[in-house]
């Protein structure tokens, strides 16, 4: 089964640019209240795609977030 | 309403059909493969064109785009009068195929209502959705089918492909037989498509875009051409998801409406993101 936590972070980012902006700006910060592992959050707020994509995140998700996507 | 309604075409292709995509992922060669393969489905959509279908039944998948995790439904039926282009403000990647094409297509509301209503009384536990919008998956194959010509009303379904536990291959096959038996009981001539393929992206892992499955996707092939559809109801999603096969799932449903009919490959091309695909069946 998806991890959902690491997976609805993804949508949001994607599908939400006021989010996307907060955690372009300070992803730690905006990621405060999120739902996360150690290791998930760090993944995020290095913006390691690959790590996120290890670590249950769906490939199409990765692949397209504006400004984030992994090629 | 007199039943003599039937299938009219079948066909099913790859579904990023861009030029710029391909260049940008694979060069000169992504471009050239890419182009080849959309002027052969150009020509199927002049074949399907001219048998002036009252409808068009497309099979696809949302690539997370138009259910979320709110829900993600095994098999949907996109029901209502017209369905919108998904919108994505920045778009990357595959999301970018969609921003010159139209916003808005007409839906052709009696055979979905059909398929769906019929399908959950004959045991198919079908969702709908009245607002789903289309992406990529639908719109790609439908606008490189018919250019500048008019797009007949579709009947969008989705499958999901993607998120596990998906439904089975079998089960989609079933789907298809499901939707055959709705057409044969109304009065409309319908094509139907399937897109998306052939192998890409297996295990859905990023270190791993760029290798297909070529092997795999010669035996799917050799198996649609002559007609052999019985092991294709075997395939689990295992293998699917591990040859880079999940699109495939939206292939099982036409299989299932059109079979036994036998496919002609009208272009298949290896690139090392995807290997290209699009196919059409011969119907009595």
């Amino acid at each position: 089964m998806s991890r959902y936590e690491v997976n609805s972070l993804l949508y949001r980012l994607k599908k939400d640019p006021a989010f996307r902006a907060r955690f372009t700006a300070d992803p730690a910060a905006a990621l405060t209240h999120a739902d996360l592992t150690e290791p998930e959050r760090a993944a995020f707020v290095a913006r390691d795609m690959r790590k996120i994509n290890e670590l249950g995140g769906y490939l199409h998700l990765v692949m397209s977030i504006p400004g984030l996507a992994a090629h | 309403l007199v039943a003599v309604g039937r299938i009219v075409f079948a066909g099913a292709m790859s579904h990023v059909l861009d030029p710029d995509y391909y260049d940008r992922a694979c060069g000169a060669v992504g471009r050239r493969t890419v182009v080849e393969c959309m002027a052969e489905i150009a020509r199927m959509g002049e074949r399907f064109s001219a048998t002036g279908a009252d409808a068009l039944v497309v099979v696809a998948d949302d690539h997370l785009n138009a259910f979320s995790f709110t829900a993600v439904p095994a098999l949907c039926v996109r029901i209502g009068r017209q369905v919108q282009r998904m919108t994505q403000d920045h778009a990357e990647a595959f999301d970018r195929v969609l921003e010159h094409m139209p916003e808005r297509y007409a839906l052709h509301e009696d055979l979905a209502n059909a398929i769906l209503a019929q399908g959950l009384r004959d045991g198919f536990d079908l969702a709908m959705s009245w607002e789903a919008p289309l992406d990529h998956a639908f719109l790609s194959p439908v606008n490189t089918l018919h250019g500048t010509r008019p797009i007949p009303p579709l009947v969008p379904i989705w499958v999901n492909c993607f998120v596990a536990p998906q439904p089975t291959a079998r089960r989609c096959f079933a789907f298809g037989q499901h939707i055959a038996r709705v057409v044969a009981r109304s009065p409309w001539n319908v094509g139907i498509i399937a897109t998306g393929g052939l192998s890409h992206f297996p295990e859905l892992s990023l270190p791993r875009v760029g290798e297909t499955d070529t092997v795999f996707d010669r035996k799917l092939i050799h198996w649609m051409e002559h007609g052999k559809h019985a092991p294709l109801l075997e395939l689990g999603m295992d293998e699917l998801h591990k040859a880079g096969e999940h699109e495939f799932l939206n292939w099982m449903v036409l299989l299932g409406a059109v079979t036994p009919a036998r496919a002609d490959v009208r272009y298949f091309g290896e690139l090392p993101r995807i290997n290209l695909a699009a196919v059409e069946w011969r119907l009595g």
